[in-house]
């Protein structure tokens, strides 16, 4: 998934390697939020779906709202820890699309 | 955006469309929004198996990286020739 | 495979005889020198490339890497470009790479008749692109903390319920904007239809790479005859200037590239070297499909 640019010669090849270990670090939390940041907006959407309905007390509505978002808030804070955005996570899985939705 | 003026209608060959235009207009010498482009290079075109890779199937390939072309294009971002 | 063929050829288009002046100033791929490949009524333009940058593993490295892709695409369409405006031209796709000449050649005499075909169904035609798409504003922003909200508020004085509230607005807002675009897709889409003779549909392109222009409902191209050219960019204009609530987007014109598919089974064209008498390099063995 990483892009790193392939340099030639030996004296670069720790930077390359250092690299890579942050690359791959990188990948795997982007993985990792990229489920998280799904799950949180299927919540938020179920959420809305039930206010919709009118479903939810004042308070139910109020703790909910504020659970998602503080929520929210974290998602940026560990994204900007990583050097992402929200944006920037999604798996694609080929013809079936994007895996969060656009 | 490229192209949308009804008024400046060029193609290729020796026949132009559009009014007030004389001669062959060039295609090449317009702004192409590199997105654009990627649709028809990586997904259009003539479909050959070449010698050495496959033809490349639609844009899979590229798709894994699109974060990387998103971070040097941006809005209105163009190719000018 | 390297070792006998270090560099190949790349191939950019197949297209009716043109004139040499209409390379003249251009380079391809990596500024290298297009050599057009002509066999019967049909030239292929190729350049030479190495090997090593053009094989599946290395291919896969460089489409990720923007850099490379760009630069590849633009000799690419530049060469297509010039070719197109002054001959009947079937653009290739990117990187489509063939060991040296004599394969070129093959290629051509093989599938002659399949691009003779393809090349009838293009000539004097333009092709040009249209997209619709929502308007920026109806995207929808990420949340953002609401410090100035009604009801409950927690210590910091942001509520949940206008949180919520918002949300929802967005969401409308964003599901609003899309079935307007869509249905003005849908319109537009039959409108413009009649005037082409083929039609092409693009998956949306991504919200990401264009920037914030909003999300793209279509991305289509359409084939139309140079004769009917003016009345459809007039078309176009009409649905452009009676846009409410969408945004509508006209690219072009564009050489054939979104038509130049060859309708039937193009393994022969990649096999044609090699029916009967199998050409051979220079060190006796016979040339083979390389992966």
């Amino acid at each position: 998934m990483s892009t790193a640019s392939h340099r030639s010669g030996g004296s670069r090849v720790s930077n390359r390697i250092e690299m890579d270990r942050d690359t791959v670090e990188r990948d795997l939390m982007k993985l990792v939020l990229t489920v998280v940041e799904l799950l949180r907006q299927l919540m938020e959407r179920q959420a809305l779906r039930r206010v919709d309905q009118g479903d939810l007390d004042e308070d139910q509505e109020e703790r909910i709202g504020l659970t998602l978002m503080l929520l929210e808030e974290r998602m940026t804070e560990l994204c900007d820890r990583y050097g992402l955005s929200l944006d920037d996570l999604n798996i694609d899985l080929g013809p079936l699309g994007p895996l969060l939705p656009r | 955006m490229t192209g949308d003026l009804p008024g400046e209608v060029v193609r290729a060959g020796d026949v132009s469309v559009g009014p007030g235009r004389d001669g062959a207009a060039p295609l090449a010498g317009r702004e192409i929004a590199l997105v654009d482009l990627l649709d028809r290079l990586l997904a259009g075109g003539v479909v050959l198996v070449g010698d050495l890779t496959l033809s490349i199937a639609d844009v899979d390939l590229v798709r894994i990286s699109l974060r990387a072309v998103i971070s040097s294009v941006r809005a209105g971002e163009a190719i000018t020739r | 495979m390297s070792a006998a063929h270090p560099t190949v050829r790349y191939c950019y288009a197949i297209a009716r005889p043109f004139p040499e002046e209409v390379l003249r100033g251009l380079a391809g791929v990596r500024d290298a020198e297009l050599r057009p490949v002509r066999e019967g009524d049909l030239v292929a333009v190729t350049s030479p490339v190495p090997a090593a940058d053009f094989d599946e593993s290395a291919l896969r490295r460089n489409l990720e890497d923007l850099d490379w892709l760009a630069g590849v695409a633009r000799a690419h369409s530049a060469v297509v470009d010039a070719v197109a405006e002054r001959a009947a031209t079937l653009p290739l796709r990117l990187a489509t790479v063939y060991l040296d000449e004599d394969r070129v050649r093959a290629v051509l005499r093989g599938g002659r008749a399949r691009f003779a075909a393809a090349l009838d169904r293009i000539t004097g035609r333009v092709e040009w692109g249209v997209k619709v798409s929502t308007l920026p504003a109806d995207r929808g922003g990420r949340p953002r903390a609401d410090r100035s909200g009604t009801g409950h508020a927690d210590a910091s004085g942001r509520s949940g319920r206008s949180y919520l509230r918002r949300r929802m607005a967005e969401r409308n807002a964003r599901e609003t904007g899309w079935r307007r675009a869509a249905e003005a897709a849908d319109r537009i889409d039959r409108e413009l239809s009649e005037l082409a003779e083929d039609r092409r549909q693009y998956r949306p392109q991504s919200t990401r790479l264009t920037g914030s222009r909003g999300e793209n409902v279509l991305n289509v191209a359409y084939l139309v005859a140079e004769e009917r050219s003016a009345a459809f960019v007039d078309r176009f204009a009409a649905l452009r200037d009676a846009a409410d609530g969408y945004q509508v987007e006209l690219t072009g014109p564009w050489a054939p590239y979104s038509f130049a598919e060859q309708t039937e089974d193009t393994d022969d064209a990649g096999r044609a070297g090699q029916a009967g008498a199998e050409p051979v390099t220079a060190n006796g063995s016979p040339h083979g499909e390389v992966s």
